[in-house]
């Protein structure tokens, strides 16, 4: 997979390119318009995430040329500016996601590997993990073949284990992205413990080992190991 | 009132006041001329009663007795002479009428007279009609010429005003305009227009920097947040700490996402009161609002146990839709955040009220306090404190009425319109 990331922060884009390394994604990066412009229309890209307040242009500027010159490229806008009428504008441009800053690296994933799931045409879209296989569109799960019927939560919650697979996910960012705006109305966490742990008895309850390792104090992390 | 109605009354009383005042002096002054004319005739009668009296001898005595106007009466003695005005009877006429009478005394062949010379006035008595009648008849035009010219001002003369006026009225500083006027004739009203678009120049700018100031400040807050969330991100994945450092990371990510969340919330209430939303056109109808928050909070109450009863109207306010759901959704948190493990939320929406009730634990605080910003019961809640400072300030952008009552257990939200 092959991502472009229009951002004039460094230390940020500098820190989003190590997290798509690890997931063996190309990560390529521009820190402004003029040099986004020259990338686009040069090479190919899977999904681009474009920051819209660039120095020395309009972001947005950038998600036009890119709709002109390869249209299946997924597009996720990452913005500090979290005004209507550039979410609605962003989105009907043709962008597929917006995200608002400050933002968990692992939403941002989950977001990216979403779009690229939707916009590939070839069929592939199961996602596989271990002894689970999922079917986004049916949002059907199986263990071994054998469907695992989870509630709406539940179902978002293994999607995104599994999108960020191998890695330490913060309580913080798994309760934002389930609950979103009224994550903070989640006094304690023990309510992302109660999902998780209905998460695992059903998985486990048809065969599936337990994938799910709690990191104490941070969170929890889903790997094969 | 009009401000050329008040005018016009201003300038009837004064005109009034003016005419009635020149009516008195010209009646005054016509009639000192004609007592002026009046006395003249009568010296000059004096004089050829005098000299006929001094050759009385030689002329017949049927002269001097001419009736009303000379009368001739033999005295004893002789008095002073004496100019004054009478009433007398006019038999020509049958009334009585005002005259003027020189009385003085001369000596004619040894003997004594009183002789008395009489005027009639009649030209006085006309006069006061006259001045009357056309002192009525000037105030007459004067008040029918004042109401045409300003009727004819007010379509006229004020046009330019009242097209302003309408412009101020229905301008809108959200759009970013500047209001701009055709040259006028009327000096005041060339000026009006253009200091209203110097203002409407100024404001525009003002606001827009004001919205540019609020939109950067966000940028440049969220961004260096978003730099720290990334890196803190990043070190999780780190094998090598070791649990109490992955502790102290884990706070720190904690109390960088309440930062973002507050700063979010914070921009979202500026703009509010700022009135970067655009006032709604249409009624939002609050029930699929509701409903879907409901859906969206659903975990949360079933896990809390809370018993939810709804009674809802298919109706709404007027009201921006983005307002309205931050609106639906803070009340809606508000009741569960406050609510207690097996409590109750009853949700009304009617004409003109949108009420929720919550169960809940008695309230610590002043309950004017509650809408205050950073007003939280427990410092140690998760809640940022800002959600019914936010309902507060929508309702008071959009002309809705907030109120909070306390009954028995129950807390009672209203917003009603």
């Amino acid at each position: 997979m092959k991502l472009l990331l229009i951002e004039d922060e460094k230390a940020l884009a500098t820190s989003i390119q190590n997290y798509f390394q690890r997931e063996n994604f190309i990560c390529e990066w521009v820190a402004d318009y003029e040099s986004a412009i020259d990338k686009i229309n040069i090479y190919k890209y899977d999904c681009v995430l474009v920051d819209i307040m660039l120095p020395d242009g309009d972001g947005l500027d950038a998600v036009r040329e890119l709709k002109k010159k390869s249209p299946e490229t997924g597009i996720i806008i990452i913005s500090a500016k979290n005004s209507l009428d550039d979410r609605i504008e962003g989105l009907n441009l043709g962008s597929d996601d917006y995200l608002t800053k400050p933002f968990h690296l692992s939403e941002l994933n989950a977001r990216v590997q979403a779009v690229i799931r939707r916009r590939s045409f070839q069929g592939n879209q199961q996602i596989r993990f271990g002894k689970i296989n999922i079917e986004p569109q049916e949002h059907f799960v199986a263990v071994d073949g054998q469907e695992i019927i989870l509630t709406r939560k539940e179902y978002d919650l293994l999607i995104y284990l599994i999108a960020n697979k191998n890695r330490v996910l913060t309580k913080e960012s798994i309760a934002e992205h389930l609950w979103g705006d009224d994550a903070d109305l989640m006094d304690n966490f023990d309510f992302i413990y109660t999902h998780i742990k209905n998460l695992r008895k059903k998985l486990m309850d048809k065969g599936c080992p337990d994938y799910l390792r709690s990191i104490y104090g941070v969170g929890y992390k889903f790997s094969e190991q | 009132m009009k401000l050329l109605l008040q005018i016009l009354r201003y300038q009837l009383v004064t005109s009034m006041i003016v005419l009635f005042l020149g009516a008195g002096l010209f009646y005054v002054s016509v009639r000192y001329l004609i007592d002026r004319e009046a006395n003249k005739e009568l010296f000059q009668s004096q004089v050829k009663v005098r000299w006929q009296l001094k050759h009385l001898e030689t002329l017949p005595v049927y002269i001097l007795q001419l009736g009303d106007s000379l009368q001739i009466q033999p005295v004893r003695y002789p008095g002073h002479m004496l100019l004054r005005e009478t009433s007398m009877l006019n038999l020509a006429e049958n009334q009585y009428q005002p005259y003027r009478q020189l009385i003085f005394y001369e000596r004619a062949l040894g003997q004594w007279y009183r002789i008395t010379i009489s005027k009639l006035l009649l030209q006085r008595q006309r006069l006061l009609e006259t001045v009357v009648m056309t002192i009525t008849f000037i105030v007459a035009l004067l008040l029918v010429s004042m109401l045409l010219l300003n009727s004819w001002l007010s379509t006229r003369l004020w046009k330019p005003f009242y097209k302003t006026l309408g412009k101020l009225d229905a301008y809108q500083i959200q759009h970013h305009e500047t209001l701009e006027f055709e040259r006028e004739e009327t000096l005041e009203f060339d000026q009006l227009n253009q200091a209203v678009t110097h203002l409407t120049q100024r404001v525009t700018s003002a606001y827009q920097n004001l919205k540019e100031f609020t939109e950067n400040a966000a940028h440049e807050i969220q961004t260096p947040l978003a730099v720290i969330l990334s890196k803190i991100e990043g070190l999780f994945q780190d094998e090598t700490l070791t649990e109490s450092q992955l502790v102290t990371l884990s706070s720190v990510s904690e109390a960088a996402n309440r930062l973002g969340r507050l700063n979010q919330a914070l921009l979202l209430l500026t703009k509010i009161e700022n009135r970067q939303f655009l006032a709604g056109t249409d009624p939002v109808n609050l029930v699929p609002i509701i409903n879907g928050k409901l859906r969206d909070l659903e975990d949360l109450i079933v896990q809390r146990k809370i018993g939810i009863q709804t009674e809802l109207d298919p109706i709404g306010l007027v009201i921006h839709p983005a307002l309205a759901e931050i609106l639906v959704n803070n009340l809606l948190t508000n009741a569960i955040r406050h609510n207690v493990e097996n409590g109750k939320i009853i949700i009304t929406l009617q004409q003109g009220k949108f009420c929720v009730k919550n169960t809940g634990k008695a309230l610590n605080l002043n309950p004017e306090q509650l809408f205050e910003r950073f007003r939280k019961e427990s410092t140690s809640s998760a809640s940022l404190g800002l959600g019914l400072a936010l309902v507060k300030t929508i309702c008071e952008v959009n002309g809705q009425k907030l109120t909070y009552d306390i009954d028995n257990e129950w807390h009672i939200l209203t917003v009603s319109w």
